[in-house]
């Protein structure tokens, strides 16, 4: 869904570092996780993820190691250090706008501030 | 079942325009895509043709790849932090009457002519297109570091008085090396 697609552009690097928390992944499974962890609903073209991998790796946030599988060169992604720092400290902010915005939405009383 | 001409079209379509690192990381995601696809039970076309779909079109890819690129990127910051180091240079050097500094023609000469190909280097990349010409940037941050690393230089051996815009300029043009030697240490390695 396109609108979907569009509220993604501002989380896509987090949610990228999310698909590799359980451990490294290829960017073809990093793009599935991606599309089965949302219900279907963030189904990126498959080729724009691997961009995006790429400057998540050179901002030092994952790293690529090479295999070779079925005779294929292959590149797998994990988290690094500053990657799981970086993703902690997005999760956090993330409960804290989830957390206003639901209070918004549904109408619960604001905290009283005196 | 090992690839599909569609998929060998695909990647001939995208091998010229990138790294060939990345076409051979491209090539492992869409045989992947493919074999999914076959393994679910479609026929060799049928997968073969949503695996191209579910990828993208080559142009789009490699758009993105263009704009994602570390030597755009970097060309961009660059660009965008360029005119308020050079302002604060141009201070720096109005303030010390450089004008008067001993420093022979031909340096100067240099030093402005490697400061107009930096700038017309970083725009090209900036605005980059292609994967061919974001890798321009890489010459352009070799240029800038060695215009930084003259001015400090300058600053420092010719010892021409203290001047307030130095304040800033120097601790400019120092962060400005440290982000560009980063950038190049990163090209070269990959």
């Amino acid at each position: 869904m396109r609108s979907d697609a569009q509220a993604l552009k501002g989380h896509l690097d987090v949610l990228l570092l999310a698909t590799l928390e359980d451990g490294p992944r290829h960017g073809y499974a990093v793009k599935e996780a991606l599309r089965e962890g949302s219900g279907g609903r963030f189904d990126l073209p498959t080729g724009t993820v691997y961009p995006a991998l790429h400057r998540l790796a050179d901002a030092g946030l994952i790293a690529g190691t090479w295999s070779v599988t079925d005779g294929r060169r292959r590149r797998s992604y994990r988290l690094t250090a500053a990657g799981k720092r970086k993703l902690a400290g997005e999760r956090a902010n993330w409960r804290e706008f989830a957390a206003a915005v639901t209070t918004l939405l549904e109408g619960v009383p604001w905290p009283a501030t005196s | 079942m090992a690839s599909h001409q569609l998929i060998d079209a695909y990647l001939g379509s995208v091998a010229p325009r990138l790294p060939a690192d990345t076409v051979d990381e491209l090539a492992d995601g869409l045989t992947e895509t493919y074999r999914r696809h076959r393994r679910a039970g479609l026929d060799a076309d049928t997968a073969a043709r949503s695996a191209v779909r579910e990828f993208g079109a080559p142009d789009l890819v490699v758009a993105a790849f263009v704009r994602q690129s570390a030597g755009r990127r970097t060309a961009r910051a660059l660009m965008s932090t360029g005119p308020l180091v050079g302002l604060c240079w141009a201070a720096t050097l109005a303030a010390g009457h450089a004008w008067r500094w001993p420093v022979p023609v031909l340096v100067r000469i240099a030093t402005a002519a490697t400061l107009l190909t930096v700038i017309a280097a970083l725009a090209l990349a900036a605005t980059a297109r292609t994967w061919r010409r974001t890798r321009i940037a890489a010459l352009a941050g070799l240029g800038l570091v060695a215009l930084d690393a003259t001015l400090v230089a300058a600053v420092v051996a010719l010892r021409p008085g203290f001047v307030w815009p130095m304040v800033l300029a120097v601790p400019a043009s120092l962060a400005r090396l440290a982000f560009t030697a980063r950038f190049l240490l990163r090209a070269r390695a990959s």
